[in-house]
């Protein structure tokens, strides 16, 4: 910043105190208005002097001032509030204790940078979750727990161990989470559901812009449970929770009548090449009809005996003729060829287990307070010998020293640690792959449990193949992933009143991680791009360090009786950013087993990474109200990044809403209603939300397989902030014999880059009817985004392919609705609540760059949806047949074809909660209604023969009659008696010998009228050829996401107090729990869970676009059961 | 005003750490020129393309000497679309002469003199796949972000004076004694070990040989005035002095494989993956085999599913890539296509080199220009030459010769090996062989002798030697396109259309009309 705008910075801020200068007065009374119930503040109250037009609203603390004389009478009214009078004595600081509902009391959340607010002087869209929701059906991950209960957050809930949810509010990423008012590095699994009170998201910008950029996309603000005063001198509390994994409700299902092999062959050589169809084949084998074959555990003649297996051609010969036969001759006797694992996969798989235990400690009192919670989460995944553990150890209190200073402090230290999980990422790295995909029911998984090859321990596993596939025993026991994870967050605050209107606050935080994740990949696997057999060792530190000092003055007070009331803050935010990782990898081992990098065969490589950023900023938030009728909140904050070469810019939101019920008369229908709208233009740049091991691509180069784990950044990614293009930094690699070789980055980056902008506006409706028997909450919000940081693609002859600039501009608009409603409040006690949440948006390129001339990506052109799927597609005829070629495959358009739109048009949840006495009943539906995705797992399923769609339906008949017919010396291919080939019936094929011409742009026919069809009459010689090809398009794998799930269910029970007497427990609740239960899905891709998927691939916030359109495999969905015991002392 | 004071402190204190964290400290911006020629020299080799010079690439099978027979990894197809260009490796050349001149403070460095042929090696690749380029205004980074089109003959005359420019260049350099050179994996490091005085020397034969290639490029275009196509052939030709030219295959341009680090691409590592499932193709195979060649048997495995005996060339039949994928597959099944040599190609991890400016090629183009009647000569004996430094390169000799396939039923490394007689006399006596007294037809048996010498190696070069002279005669069918037809060209890459369109419309319309940018459209070379 330089100096001219320090100066204005100071001028802005002068004037914005200046008005408080003058109101300090004499004869004022303070006070706080708290309720009977449980002594907590509300805020929002009405305090009026009787008799006079004198009055205030109690602040977020339920704290206020008024100007009055001993003797008056204060009345304190509010929504929710039993109205009570209080008479003023000496007394200057006074409690008033109120009797209030506490639904409408509870309605205070947390806001940006901590602040507690009364919902209804709230002008954008927030939508809270009790912490105590979600403690019953546990999710190992606490924010896949909020899958379903707030409207517009999509939360990708992923089974995996480790598995990280895809976070999405309104069609984007979610990458700030903030503890207590301070923004921490979130992976998701560093915060410890059982301490923490309440989950509050902030659903757009105008709620977060306080955080600058990192709130472009809202953010889920945590708070975390505190010590309070209470009745007793402290309080113990345990929470136990055991759930078991048990029954899919997502699984590949698959054939187990034809084995391995390719085109109706197979003989096991040596697995690796050696036989017929021994390596790398598909599930296209022959039929496991019982017919004998060398196998893989056949025995093997010690006197060097062979054995000749023959094969019969499509034209009933023996290979060759008779003269020559080609058979195989191997020296392992046959043995039948059988369905001997039709269970393979469940055979391998085992209940899985979660395990939660949390106790904790709390004590208040007027002048302090405490709380100390451990945590312990155990987690057993259902492939065998994978767990993760977590530790998590949090200690926050506060103390007042003195009336005027008020100290607090926090610290959460979270560890996770394994020795081993798995990784599903598709290759041979995955058992998915290997079990269920790519290898068929000819082998028996109890019979590869002793994992070596005898003789061959440490060097040589055991399988049915050795080219490709790998067996999962020796998959789960010997090559080991671990992951070890330290994160600690800490904070420190002190608080001082500097008077009734102004309160100063200094605070310091830290989020700190540091990171070791290694591979131990053993002698014999052969993953993709690491095919050597030799193994390797890796090992992958990262350690990142993020610091936010704050210094705050919040003021409040009336203005000068006007019946105006102002409050709010200013402060400035010094943050310090330092990441390195390193990531090493031997290039083979020279000794198996020994997982050290000084056993590497060739040199190790090693990767080092190094990031730091500074960012200063300086914010102000105002709230101004007017009596009952409307508040006005104004942020705005200034920021300077070194992440985008040092500009500052600012970041202005304004909202205001106004409870019309507050001052209009709706009678007894309507007893709440407001109404809000809300602005804000947030900025951001150059910083990217995740990292990988080795940045640059080296984790790619090096592993070649498998999953790079992303963990949490929030640093500079430093495209946009190099001086290029008069300084690129070379890109360094390995050339020739590992000779370190160098490229100039071929990206630009235009010197006037400026940060990626988003203007969002939003209004919003919130009314209750019925006695608040049921609530409404409307929201309609339109993000414009951009010009954005656009990586513009250039014509490549210049040199460069892209210039970094300021373009591209999307449009998103969408809205949610949650409905509230209580159908069922008996007097008996039976009461019935409904909670309904709908969220759903649409993006569309509002304007592209300049330099795209009109196309964008290829496809894409202005008003077009920005998830718009383009894949290869059938040509089919003008009467709608598939037309195949001369030789019976499908024919493809030349160019990609759009398929569909990949966002759904909406999503949706349900939850029902029944309460009667001490009993609770309460579960969970929500889904997705809309939007295409391919299913990868069933495109690979059919490909490779495995699925259970391959031999059944028509291919299961092309299919036998292939196995049956395949040495008749009439077959041709897969037939039906009358002639017409089986896969290809009711398709064309051009009958005038006229060739199709494509248009060179479209990839349309375009000699579509000089084409005449028939029906095909040509079937392909083997269907395995055909089936491949097919499903290689995505037209037959590709399917809406609307699906629904019965996400959660509990059945709970409370004690009865009376029952505890003279015991030492406060309350006892126990829960029958149940997760996942009910899955509803398109039933022919039901091998696929949808819920990992909850909208397109995101454009990341400030760059283009990327979507994907296609799933990836998945380790089978399972239900879960368990019971949860919660007790307190 | 305590608030004040640390917002200000904070922010002007800071500058200096400001402006360090700026920049990304996790390269460099300065690297010595050898890092770059390192990274040039290998996408020379295999650039981040689907048709680069490595073996087993798809330029291999859309050459026809091999085929793919298994739908779900490949298939035959010709392309329907765009070129890869290689702008951003000449973008490297740029960077690679600042960073020269930076260390050496001067323009005269070798590097510079590569970078010229480079400059003309890549324009040559591209013209050659799509037609007219951007040249004159290219590589001008941000300066030109929408560069105009080059026609194809002006990209041919830069390319070659950039070649004549580069011969000078490094005669100067290697006459003097300057050569301050490093990073050439080719000669200098890894595969040659050569000093940078005798790296410079090879690299002056292999951009002489590299213009023969490209004055042949243009052999229907030998009576445009401007070219000079066959006068500047001979200038070249007759001038060896000035003009060194290869002399045998130890100056191949070539890249060769280790065991370590640079494996070729079949081996022991994919053989359970691909052997099956690429096989010979028949524009190749059954060539060299009706021409009882014994390259047949050193390069592919017999086909034992015909009956015959292992040695008889009639065991050596490639599948005809136009062939449906599903007949092909099936014939695999049956053996009577025969499959990639095992033991050449899959039992090591070193294969053979793989030529990508080759003396044999070199033979055939002179030959081809004495034909032609460009320079005075025996046409035939360049023929011979051709033929016998190919034949040698597969280690061909005069008598006995061993020839090793898999054994039947054997596994990767289970040889049977046959002692075979071949005697190039006799070979060379065979009609199809011996050089014709017919221009025409001799110019054929050049062709296809050249086709031959192009077996898993120089890239795309076998395929434009056929589109240029019709040999040999490709397989068309299904298998190769749905129009059943070879295509002609590339199609510019897509982001041209969009992001260079007045440039790219002009010149697509000044070359084909209103056919478009159209892979069946006739280049401006081609043109007679």
């Amino acid at each position: 910043m330089n100096q001219k705008q320090t100066k204005l910075m100071s001028l802005i801020l002068g004037l914005l105190l200046l008005p408080f200068f003058s109101m300090a007065q004499v004869g004022r009374y303070s006070g706080r208005v708290v309720s009977t119930v449980d002594q907590s503040t509300v805020p929002g109250a009405s305090v009026t002097v009787k008799g006079t037009k004198r009055g205030t609203l109690t602040n977020a603390d339920g704290g206020f001032e008024i100007t009055a004389n001993k003797g008056d009478v204060l009345v304190v009214s509010g929504v929710g509030i039993t109205t009570i009078e209080a008479t003023l004595g000496e007394e200057k600081n006074i409690t008033i204790q109120v009797a209030a509902n506490n639904r409408l009391l509870n309605e205070v959340v947390v806001t940006a940078l901590g602040v507690r607010k009364e919902v209804k002087r709230i002008g954008y869209s927030i939508q809270e979750v009790k912490g105590s929701d979600l403690l019953k059906a546990r999710e190992p991950n606490p924010l896949n727990a909020l899958a379903g209960k707030v409207s517009g957050l999509n939360v990708g809930v992923t089974q995996e161990l480790l598995g990280q949810p895809s976070v999405i509010l309104r069609g984007d990423a979610v990458t700030l989470y903030v503890v207590d008012g301070i923004p921490i590095n979130s992976d998701t699994y560093n915060i410890s559901p059982d301490d923490i009170e309440t989950y509050t998201v902030l659903k757009g910008p105008a709620a977060s812009a306080l955080y600058g950029s990192a709130g472009l996309n809202g953010a889920i603000m945590i708070t975390t449970k505190h010590g309070k005063k209470g009745t007793k001198p402290f309080t113990v509390e345990l929470n136990s929770s055991f759930q078991v994994d048990k029954g899919f409700i997502a699984i590949a299902k698959v054939q187990n009548e034809y084995g391995g092999g390719d085109n109706d062959a197979y003989a096991f050589g040596d697995g690796n090449g050696g036989g017929v169809n021994d390596a790398d084949y598909d599930v296209w084998g022959p039929r496991l009809d019982g017919r004998l074959l060398p196998q893989y555990d056949g025995a093997v003649s010690a006197t060097g005996q062979t054995y000749t297996t023959t094969f019969k051609d499509g034209n009933g010969n023996i290979y060759g003729g008779a003269s020559s036969p080609v058979t195989f001759v191997g020296n392992i006797a046959p043995t039948p060829w059988v369905a001997r694992g039709v269970n393979n996969l469940n055979g391998f798989i085992q209940a899985g287990l979660l395990s939660t235990n949390n106790i904790n400690i709390s004590t208040g009192n007027d002048n302090s307070n405490l709380r100390i919670s451990v945590s312990n989460q155990f987690q057993q995944g259902i492939v065998p010998n994978t767990t993760i553990n977590t530790l998590n150890f949090n200690v926050n209190g506060g103390i007042n020293i003195g009336k005027k200073l008020k100290v607090e402090g926090a610290i959460n230290y979270n560890r996770q640690f394994t020795p081993n999980i798995p990784d599903v990422q598709y290759g041979p790295n995955s058992i998915i792959y290997d079990v269920d995909i790519w290898t068929g029911a000819d082998w028996n998984i109890d019979q590869v449990r002793n994992y070596w090859q005898p003789g061959k321990i440490g060097t040589q596993s055991l399988f049915v193949e050795y080219k490709r596939y790998q067996n999962p025993w020796f998959m789960s026991y010997e090559w080991l992933r671990g992951h070890y994870k330290n994160d600690l967050q800490a904070h420190a605050s002190a608080q001082y009143q500097i008077s009734n209107v102004f309160d100063a606050e200094i605070r310091s935080s830290i989020s700190t991680y540091n990171l070791l994740r290694t591979e131990k990949e053993p002698w014999s696997a052969h993953p993709y791009g690491d095919e050597h057999n030799h193994g390797n060792y890796r090992e992958d530190h990262r350690d990142l360090f993020d610091n936010y000092t704050d210094a705050l003055l919040k003021f409040h007070g009336d203005i000068l009786h006007s019946g105006f009331n102002i409050s709010g803050l200013v402060g400035g935010t010094l943050r310090t950013f330092h990441y390195t990782s390193t990531f090493e990898s031997t290039n083979q081992l020279i000794v198996p087993s020994v997982y050290n990098f000084q056993n590497s065969l060739l040199p190790v490589r090693a990767f080092n990474y190094l990031a730091n950023m500074l960012v200063l900023s300086g914010y102000y938030s105002v709230d101004l109200s007017y009596k009952k009728f409307f508040n006005i909140q104004t942020t705005g904050r200034i920021e300077k990044s070194s992440a985008l070469q040092n500009q500052t810019y600012f970041y202005p939101s304004v909202s205001a809403t106004t409870v019309l019920s507050d001052y209009l008369d709706f009678g007894n229908a309507i007893s709440y209603l407001k109404l809000r709208g809300s602005f804000a233009d947030v900025r951001s740049s150059g910083t990217i939300a995740t990292i990988g091991a080795a940045p640059a691509g080296n984790f790619g180069s090096v592993v070649g397989y498998g999953q790079d784990y992303q963990s949490n950044y929030g640093g500079p990614n430093f495209a946009a902030s190099n001086p290029a293009p008069t300084q690129p930094v070379y890109n360094t690699f390995n050339t020739y014999s590992n000779a370190q070789g160098a490229q100039i980055p071929t990206t630009a980056i235009d010197p006037a880059l400026k940060p990626a902008d988003r203007k969002n506006t939003e209004f919003g409706l919130d009314a209750r009817f019925l006695k608040n028997r049921l609530g409404i909450s409307l929201t309609y919000f339109n993000n414009n985004d951009g010009p954005k940081i656009n990586g513009n693609q250039i014509s490549e002859a210049s040199g460069l392919t892209a210039i970094v600039s300021n373009a591209l501009i999307t449009k998103t608009n969408g809205g949610e609705i949650s409905l509230t409603g209580t159908p069922v409040s008996s007097k008996k006690g039976l009461n019935w609540d409904v909670l309904v949440n709908v969220g759903t948006y649409k993006t569309i390129y509002k304007s592209i760059p300049p330099s795209a001339n009109g196309t964008y990506n290829t496809y894409y052109h202005q008003g077009d949806r920005v998830d718009g799927a383009y894949a290869s597609k059938e040509f089919h005829s003008p009467t709608g047949q598939q037309v195949y070629d001369a030789s019976g495959f499908p024919i493809f358009y030349a160019k990609s074809q759009y398929l569909g739109n990949t966002d759904p048009d909406f999503s949706w949840g349900i939850n029902n909660k029944f309460t009667y006495k001490g009993f609770l009943l309460s579960f969970q539906f929500d889904g997705q209604v809309g939007g295409k995705i391919r299913d990868y797992v069933a495109q690979k399923l059919y490909q490779g023969g495995r699925g259970a769609g391959t031999a059944s339906g028509i291919i299961g008949q092309a299919r036998r009659y292939e196995s049956d017919n395949f040495a008749n010396p009439s077959y041709k291919g897969a037939y039906n008696s009358d002639g017409t080939p089986t896969l290809q019936a009711g398709g064309v094929q051009i009958t005038n010998g006229v060739k199709p011409t494509f248009d060179p742009s479209t990839g349309l026919i375009t000699n579509l009228s000089a084409l005449q069809f028939g029906p095909a009459k040509t079937a392909t010689p083997f269907i395995q050829d055909f089936v491949e090809s097919l499903y290689a398009d995505p037209e037959h794998t590709i399917v809406s996401r609307t699906y629904a799930k019965l996400r959660e269910v509990v059945i709970g029970y409370n004690i009865p107090k009376e029952n505890l007497k003279g015991l030492p427990f406060g309350s006892v609740n126990i829960s029958l729990v149940g997760r996942n239960l009910l899955y509803f899905f398109n039933k022919n891709f039901k091998d696929l869970d949808i819920d990992q998927y909850p909208g397109r691939t995101l454009p990341s916030a400030s760059t283009g676009t990327g979507i994907t359109t296609t799933s990836g495999l998945q380790t089978p969905t399972i239900r879960s059961y368990g019971i949860n015991l919660n007790i307190t002392f | 005003m305590f608030l004040l004071m640390t917002i200000l402190v904070v922010f002007t204190g800071c500058k200096k750490e400001f402006s360090s964290f700026v920049n990304n400290p996790n390269g460099d911006t300065q690297v010595p020129p050898s890092l770059i020629l390192r990274s040039i020299l290998t996408d020379m080799y295999s650039a981040s393309n689907d048709r680069s010079y490595a073996p087993f690439s798809q330029a291999e099978r859309e050459c026809q000497f091999t085929c793919s027979n298994y739908t779900y990894y490949d298939n035959n197809l010709f392309w329907t679309g765009s070129a890869t260009w290689d702008y951003s490796t000449l973008y490297n050349v740029v960077a690679m002469e600042s960073q020269a001149a930076r260390v050496a403070g001067t323009t005269q460095t070798p590097y510079h003199a590569l970078g010229k042929f480079f400059r003309a090696w890549f324009y040559v690749d591209m013209t050659m796949k799509v037609g007219d380029i951007p040249v004159s205004q290219a590589l001008k980074g941000t300066g030109n972000i929408t560069p105009k089109y080059d026609a194809q003959k002006q990209v041919f005359l830069t390319s070659l004076n950039l070649l004549d420019s580069a011969n000078t260049q490094l005669a100067g350099f290697i006459a003097n004694g300057f050569n301050e050179f490093s990073g050439d994996i080719y000669h200098t490091e890894g595969m040659g070990n050569l000093s940078p005085r005798q790296a410079l020397i090879q690299w002056q034969k292999i951009v002489n040989t590299f213009r023969l290639r490209v004055l042949m490029d243009l052999s229907v275009k030998s009576g445009d005035a401007d070219l000079n196509v066959p006068a500047q052939f001979a200038n070249i030709y007759n001038n060896p002095a000035k003009y060194p030219l290869m002399t045998g295959l130890s100056d191949n341009l070539q890249y060769v494989y280790n065991n370590t680090t640079n494996y070729y691409p079949n081996s022991p590592s994919n053989f359970g993956n691909d052997a099956l499932r690429y096989n010979m193709g028949a524009t190749y195979l059954n060539t060299l085999s009706s021409l009882n060649d014994i390259r047949a048997e050193i390069v592919a495995e017999p086909a034992r599913g015909l009956g015959l005996a292992d040695t008889a060339y009639g065991s050596f039949k490639g599948a005809p890539s136009g062939e449906d994928l599903g007949t092909m597959s099936s014939q695999i099944q049956t053996g009577v296509i025969s499959l990639i040599g095992r033991h050449r190609y899959w039992e090591t991890y070193t294969g053979e080199p793989c030529m990508i400016v080759s003396y044999p090629e070199m033979c055939f183009n002179i030959a081809e220009a004495m034909n032609r009647g460009w320079v005075s000569g025996s046409a035939e004996q360049w023929y011979i030459n051709g033929i016998k430094a190919s034949q040698s390169f597969y280690g061909v000799v005069d008598g006995a010769n061993t020839v090793t396939f898999q054994a039947p039923g054997g596994s990767l490394g289970t040889d049977i090996s046959y002692t075979k007689h071949f005697n190039f006399a006799n070979y060379y006596a065979q009609p199809a062989v011996k050089y014709s007294s017919t221009a025409a037809t001799a110019l054929t048996q050049i062709q296809t002798q050249k086709y031959l010498a192009f077996f898993r190696n120089s890239g795309l070069q076998a395929y434009f030697e056929w589109r240029r002279t019709g040999v040999p005669t490709m397989s068309t069918g299904v298998g190769i396109s749905v129009s059943t037809n070879i295509p002609l060209r590339f199609q510019y890459p897509l982001a041209e259309k969009s992001d260079n369109t007045a440039n790219y419309t002009a010149s697509v319309t000044s070359q084909f009309g209103s056919a478009g940018d159209d892979i069946f459209q006739t280049l401006w070379l081609l043109k007679p």
